[in-house]
């Protein structure tokens, strides 16, 4: 105990405030983090890539145009954006009246009720789906897009209703009073103060939950299939059929930048630590 | 009008209805009820039902009568206790993976200012960006046979003897690690961040050294923020279907791809549901240390 004591402590004495373990540790980080990325997006241009060349042997673009006109890619791309529409706009439907009621109104079991949703995390995800799954088999919604869309709904309560209540808590009430002082309606009071000021956290919150519904991919294939193929689940067809390699990796730089892009705008909006609050810290 | 100071003693400007008041506890009841009915109906409601399910038996009758015989019929079965155990094992490696990984770069970031720690943080939140899908993509190409691991091996340090984790259990391991490093310094670096620069100044000042510090003042007010780490890390590997489908082998496989199996290839539903059970009663105890920890934590927060 005492070796294993100054063990520790002489390694951390020589970590703490070295800059070449910093250094080590961004180089790691660099290749482990960013290689599997980087390597995608060589495979998009590739036409032949022998092995142990580091980068493609021969250089093409001749694959992006067969990948999009793959139909089921096209089917895929079209029901995905629209189950994710659906199930971003009926999570707020459900979830934004109540984020305000939890941020403005007092009764009894409030912060109960807030709490509860942590539900949704307290579950290990997939055997949660089963027993799901198995009452949309009794309800025959296997295979239909309303169980697609209610399964990742499931996902979205906790986000679209943490986020959105802490910016309505966020809200100064004495520029709502102000406002209410001066003889202004309750509701020219909510769309024309409060909707501006909680309006990018409202924003990023949707985005966030069309992102993930677009890339949910394992609700999605046990309700779904074979009726129903969003984009992710026929990119698990593309990776279990081992077909050509650049179909995937060009689906996936066409996919991912634009999350990315998203993604990034929504995290500037929010303060650094609300997407840990989707997990609960 | 009076502007008091505390939140909950404002008056109620927005709430009024015609001539009538409605009370604000049942405005607030009405407009919370429906994502509570959503939850109801799709979690609460779902697991209860495979629950009640695989508890009882139909007596030839039609009465129903409480019986384990589904339990018994998953321990007999080896395949399926095999796939239990390899479940456990994967998830165990995987958690403490990830905590060795996480807490040094998280103990980094707390102490370094400057640059390098703004790039060491994007690096390590860069995976939240990745949607599972991509990443698992990009991964089999990054770690299977002739990919580009292998491949910097061979031609940087010439080492011939690397063996794919693709399609083995640790490729399970490696991508869950991959998926979840993001959100394990998140909540670690939240947590550190909450010790403020004064205490553990104090303590050198009166002498302690830096492993006293750490041992003495960081790791007992980071005791909340490892347990959720520790729990929430359990319960995402050990409830994950994608990742160990796409990386994994198939045989033994984890929970997983072994429950939807059962219920989509074997067309077995009731079967699968009792797979699914032992998993919530397997997770129970880590899910109740998941959410008093958080729980706990918000209540601390909202006083």
């Amino acid at each position: 105990m005492t070796v294993m004591r100054s063990v520790a402590e002489r390694s951390l004495r020589l970590v703490a405030g070295r800059p070449w373990f910093g250094i080590c540790l961004l180089l790691l980080l660099a290749l482990v983090v960013l290689g599997p990325m980087l390597n995608v997006f060589l495979w998009a241009f590739t036409r032949n890539w022998t092995y142990p060349s580091l980068l493609p042997t021969i250089w093409s673009i001749e694959f992006w145009d067969d990948t999009f006109t793959r139909a089921d890619i096209a089917e895929g791309f079209i029901d995905s954006v629209w189950i994710s529409l659906i199930v971003t706009g009926l999570s707020a439907i459900i979830c934004l009246p109540a984020a305000y009621a939890f941020a403005r109104m007092q009764f009894p079991g409030r912060t109960f009720f807030l709490l509860s949703f942590l539900a949704t995390n307290a579950f290990p995800r997939f055997g949660l789906y089963i027993t799901i799954a198995v009452i949309f088999f009794r309800l025959h919604l296997i295979g239909t897009v309303p169980g697609v869309v209610l399964i990742q709904l499931v996902n979205t309560l906790l986000f679209m209703i943490w986020i959105p209540t802490a910016a309505f808590q966020g809200v100064d009430r004495a520029l709502e009073e102000a406002a209410l002082d001066v003889g202004a309606s309750p509701l020219r009071v909510f769309v024309q103060v409060t909707l501006p000021l909680v309006a990018p956290a409202l924003a990023a919150a949707l985005l966030l939950t069309f992102v993930g519904a677009f890339y949910e991919t394992q609700g999605a294939l046990l309700v779904g299939v074979p009726e129903v193929q969003t984009l992710p689940v026929v990119m698990i067809r593309l990776i279990n059929n081992q077909v050509i390699v650049q179909y995937g990796a060009i689906l996936s730089v066409a996919l991912w930048v634009p999350s990315l892009l998203l993604l990034v705008f929504a995290q500037r909006v929010l303060r650094g630590n609300t997407i840990a609050s989707g997990f609960g810290v | 009008m009076t502007v008091t100071g505390s939140r909950g003693s404002l008056p109620e400007p927005a709430t009024y209805s015609g001539r009538f008041r409605i009370p604000q506890s049942v405005l607030g009841y009405t407009l919370i009820l429906l994502p509570l009915l959503v939850m109801g109906t799709l979690i609460l409601y779902p697991a209860f039902l495979s629950v009640s399910d695989t508890l009882t038996d139909r007596n030839p009758d039609g009465s129903l009568q409480v019986s384990l015989a589904d339990y018994a019929e998953f321990f007999d079965t080896p395949l399926a206790v095999r796939n239990l155990a390899f479940s456990l094992r994967i998830t165990a490696i995987t958690v403490a993976v990830l905590f060795l990984l996480g807490f040094p770069i998280s103990l980094y970031l707390r102490f370094t200012r400057g640059r390098l720690g703004d790039l060491i943080q994007s690096l390590a939140l860069f995976p939240l960006f990745v949607p599972g899908i991509i990443a698992a993509y990009a991964l089999i190409r990054f770690i299977g046979d002739n990919g580009w691991l292998e491949r910097f091996l061979v031609l940087l340090f010439g080492y011939e003897g690397f063996t794919s984790p693709y399609l083995r259990p640790a490729g399970i391991v490696v991508g869950l690690a991959w998926e979840g490093i993001s959100i394990t310094v998140l909540i670690l670096t939240a947590g550190l961040s909450q010790i403020p620069d004064s205490l553990l100044e104090t303590a050198t000042d009166v002498g302690a050294n830096r492993w006293q510090s750490f041992w003495r003042i960081t790791m007992p007010l980071m005791k909340r923020s490892v347990l959720i780490v520790l729990t929430l890390n359990f319960l995402t590997v050990f409830g994950s279907f994608t990742i160990p489908y796409l990386l994994g082998p198939a045989s033994p496989e984890m929970m997983g791809p072994y429950m939807r199996r059962t219920f989509y290839d074997a067309n077995l539903p009731s079967r699968a549901q009792v797979q699914a059970v032992i998993t919530f009663l397997i997770s129970g105890i880590v899910s109740l240390l998941y959410v008093r920890s958080v729980v706990s934590q918000k209540v601390e927060e909202e006083s």
